[in-house]
């Protein structure tokens, strides 16, 4: 019977062995990650590193973050705009741990986000080189920026009727409906929701197929409005799908995205018409209208300017002419001091009909005189 | 009234009526008249961002 040992024993011997050969050393390495399980709370997350050969996985090894490296995943996320998710390859340093209980671990000290962010903006540019090579979009050669049939699609002069895309309940949701059914000045929208999965891997194919419905009932809508919100919230590789990107572009209602990333443009966002978060294109169709109603107020004013002082010239025309009619009038030359002769109540003009001994009336401003002829000479003046 | 018109007609429609009457286009026995009608377009355009003509589900005219 051979000596038997204790499992702690040997499992002490493994350690003591792991221990002197690893300890103080660290490595980096590239592999995929997989079965990650974050505990948020504890700022714990547990994962697998695997390294396949085709399909087939040659090599696997459990890892870990503890809560003093946790912030590495948070960063992640952050440089990158993805979620740290299985799936993802990425660069890590780590150290060799070995644990009674729990066995061997690679315990992570840091990401390498220069190389997920590297991969990352090499399969965007590859994506977009597509699309330009299939003239989905072009590049405007001075500003840089690129062009789609649907950004350079006219906005229609009412955005009444929209077509919101976006995750049910999400902060996207919440906020963008905030601000249009808050507006104070009464306006009317009709926001038809197109729920669905924003991120994730079925997410692109989702929205894809929301667009699809929407377009079917293209008649009914006015534009579309692709909603993301907030939070710690940063997976948003969905939005930079080439599929997505290509219906987007050639989508015949101009398309809002307010996907909510201060930093990250999506390729979707380039072929539509990018606003930062989805409270932003709220606001955007808000204040389009409030300039529409600020330009019938305009001309309201306007109107009543313009009829008040036509009427008011033509009264002022009036009067004038009044005031020439008055000039003419008898009662003005009798204040002139001037007087009317006449005889028998007729006004005399001829004074060959005014003969010497006439009785004559001679009427002034407020006074009638009458009064006998004694004599007729020759104006003097008037000669 | 104009039920049939769209925003962007009453729109130009009444950018007209105020030009004309600004430019004493518009003789002193219609101006009453138009008057009248620039407030029924800008009535409309008013009601119109405040209101969604035909709903959602029917066509745009």
């Amino acid at each position: 019977m051979p000596a038997i040992q204790r499992l702690s024993e040997v499992v002490t011997e493994i350690e003591d062995s792991i221990r002197n050969r690893f300890s103080g050393r660290t490595f980096w390495i590239q592999a995929e990650i997989a079965d990650v399980k974050k505990y948020t709370d504890k700022k714990w997350c547990f994962l697998k590193f695997t390294e396949k050969s085709g399909n087939l996985i040659v090599t696997e090894l459990k890892g870990v973050f503890w809560s003093n490296t946790y912030a590495a995943i948070t960063n992640f996320e952050q440089a990158t705009g993805q979620v740290f998710a299985s799936g993802l390859e990425i660069t890590c340093q780590v150290r060799v741990k070995f644990h009674q209980r729990y066995g061997l671990n690679l315990e992570v000290i840091d990401i390498d986000y220069a190389y997920a962010v590297g991969k990352l903006e090499m399969e965007r540019k590859l994506i977009i080189d597509q699309l330009l090579r299939e003239q989905v979009i072009v590049q405007d050669e001075s500003s840089g920026r690129y062009f789609s049939n649907n950004n350079r699609l006219p906005l229609p002069l009412l955005f009444q009727r929209i077509a919101l895309i976006t995750a049910p309940d999400s902060d996207g949701q919440r906020d963008f409906q905030k601000v249009i059914r808050n507006n104070k000045y009464g306006f009317a929208f009709s926001v038809t929701e197109f729920l669905s999965q924003i991120q994730g891997d079925t997410a692109s194919r989702m929205i894809l197929e929301r667009l699809s419905q929407v377009q079917a009932a293209q008649s009914k809508f006015d534009i579309v409005v692709i909603a993301r919100g907030g939070g710690s919230d940063t997976d948003f590789k969905s939005f930079n799908d080439y599929e997505l990107a290509k219906a987007v572009a050639g989508f015949p209602l101009p398309v809002l995205t307010g996907i909510g990333h201060d930093r990250n443009t999506s390729i979707t966002d380039l072929v539509a018409r990018q606003m930062r978060t989805p409270t932003e294109v709220a606001t955007f169709i808000l204040e389009h209208h409030m300039s529409l109603d600020r330009e019938v107020d305009e001309l309201k004013k306007r109107l009543y300017r313009a009829a008040d002082l036509r009427i008011e010239r033509a009264k002022n025309m009036l009067e004038a002419y009044q005031q020439r009619i008055n000039n003419l009038s008898p009662a003005t030359i009798l204040k002139k001091g001037f007087a009317i002769l006449s005889i028998d109540g007729k006004i005399v003009t001829n004074p060959d009909l005014i003969a010497v001994n006439a009785t004559i009336q001679a009427t002034l401003k407020n006074v009638v005189i009458e009064s006998t002829v004694t004599k007729k000479n020759e104006n003097e003046n008037e000669r | 009234m104009k039920d049939k018109i769209s925003y962007s007609t009453a729109f130009a429609n009444l950018q007209d009526v105020v030009r004309q009457i600004e430019n004493e286009e518009i003789q002193l026995d219609t101006l009453a008249e138009k008057v009248k009608e620039a407030n029924e377009l800008i009535n409309f355009c008013e009601s119109k961002l405040r209101t969604i003509a035909g709903e959602v589900g029917e066509a745009k005219a």
